[in-house]
């Protein structure tokens, strides 16, 4: 019984972060501000990928994010590899650090981010015919490492890291 | 952290076949794929373009499967919010009574329409092409920091085509951007990419639309001289050619700022995002 509790615990996160990938907009933009302003999807990637390496495999990440570019239209394939860029980021940034505290995680995320969402940019600049808005851009990055340490802490009391 | 790495330990997910592979193969492997997809964006061959909408297709429907139950959960509590309503009996008959006059309306604009038609005839002014509706359900609405999308659940099966406009009650939502076997996507106006050839004919002003990616959209190239008031309506000019015109997109909101170079104008769109369901895509009859 303790063994099946613990597969639902495990599977659990994978859970939410498939419906927050194909919910995303919504969730936010119904509930917390009118526009895509915060990249919950990418705080759980790194979040999992920092506290708890063996969580998202690579295949798992690289299907959730053909079915997100699927859904949002963008060229197939450039959040697969976002997502295994940032997954990779988190997991090299915290083998570096032997003490782990939140500055020290919240600098990782930041380098992160910033490294996943130039890439995204550079991708879509060079696939994608259609263009973006930098403001834009900026303003959900700046609110993604605001809202960062609140997430965090959600998920500190779910999952106990 | 005991617990975790028990958990992680006696996880069945990851195959046996996984396992066996080392990681160092399946790093390069998804790269490489993830590449291959992006380049086959660029290319034009119809073999990739049907395996494409084919997964399209895949992925919308089985979201939608995924998504079913939420969804239910969020109509059940809109429907018990809607029992719970003491003053429905109340809002039932302003309703009633609003219908009567809007019934009253559409007589008077069928009268009108007759007399342009005949006049028209008359005249021998052509009438410019017809347009039918199909009716799609939207099966998913997609938000990111790039696109504006909504899913529909019909595709070139029942002739949509890129650019057909969307609507709903005439209000003009946006128009269809991809197309697959069973599905589409379309761009909504507030897309950042979204460009619409307006009218204000209050003002005989023509002007473009552009979304800006959060929940509404703005005017460019209006005239210098355009002074515009609150409550002005904006509706499709259909000079583009493909998008049908007269179609309602919303009315001005201004500042009211006395000199009228500063003053700054907003749009009020006809429809609230998020609280879709149905909508109408406009094909030319043929």
């Amino acid at each position: 019984m303790s063994t099946f509790l613990e597969k639902i615990r495990f599977y659990s996160a994978h859970i939410i972060f498939v419906l927050i990938c194909i919910n995303d907009s919504i969730l936010i933009n119904t509930w917390i501000a009118p526009g895509p302003i915060i990249n919950i999807k990418y705080i759980l990637v790194f979040y999992f990928s920092f506290f708890d390496k063996g969580r998202f495999s690579i295949t798992f990440l690289f299907l959730v994010g053909l079915i997100f570019d699927s859904l949002q239209g963008m060229p197939f394939g450039m959040t697969s590899i976002c997502f295994i860029l940032l997954s990779i980021l988190a997991s090299y940034l915290k083998q570096r650090r032997t003490q782990t505290n939140f500055q020290n995680e919240f600098i990782a995320f930041v380098i992160s981010l910033l490294i996943t969402q130039i890439t995204s940019v550079i991708i879509l600049s060079y696939f994608s015919p259609t263009p973006f808005e930098y403001l834009l851009l900026a303003i959900n990055i700046i609110v993604s490492l605001v809202f960062y340490p609140v997430l965090r802490t959600l998920l500190k009391v779910l999952y106990n890291y | 952290m005991s617990q975790n790495r028990l958990a992680r330990s006696s996880t069945p997910g990851v195959s046996a076949l996984q396992k066996t592979i080392s990681k160092k193969f399946l790093l390069p492997f998804y790269i490489i794929i993830s590449f291959l997809f992006l380049f086959s964006e660029k290319s034009d061959f119809k073999a990739i373009r049907f395996l494409k909408a084919l997964i399209n297709d895949g992925i919308t429907y089985s979201v939608y499967i995924v998504n079913a139950p939420i969804k239910l959960i969020s109509d059940l509590g809109g429907s018990a919010r809607q029992y719970l309503n003491f003053n429905i009996i109340l809002e039932n008959k302003k309703l009633k009574d609003q219908i009567e006059q809007l019934n009253a309306e559409k007589r008077e604009l069928q009268f009108f329409k007759n007399e342009n038609d005949n006049l028209k005839r008359v005249l021998g002014i052509k009438n410019k092409d017809d347009y039918v509706s199909i009716y799609a359900k939207i099966i998913h609405e997609d938000t990111n920091e790039f696109a504006k999308n909504l899913i529909l659940s019909i595709g070139s099966n029942e002739g949509v085509q890129l650019s057909q406009a969307i609507v709903l009650n005439n209000v003009y939502l946006g128009k269809i951007s991809e197309v697959n076997l069973f599905s589409s996507k379309a761009m909504i106006i507030t897309d950042l990419n979204s460009r619409v050839p307006v009218v204000i004919p209050s003002r005989g002003v023509n002007a473009i639309l552009k979304g800006n990616g959060l929940a509404g959209a703005q005017l460019l190239f209006l005239p210098q001289n355009a002074v515009l008031e609150n409550n002005d309506q904006i509706y499709t000019s259909g000079s583009d050619g493909i998008i049908k015109e007269g179609l309602y997109i919303g009315k001005i909101i201004t500042d009211n700022k006395k000199d009228i170079k500063k003053r700054k104008y907003s749009v009020d769109l006809g429809f609230k995002e998020h609280q879709l369901n149905y909508v109408s895509v406009l094909k030319v009859k043929k």
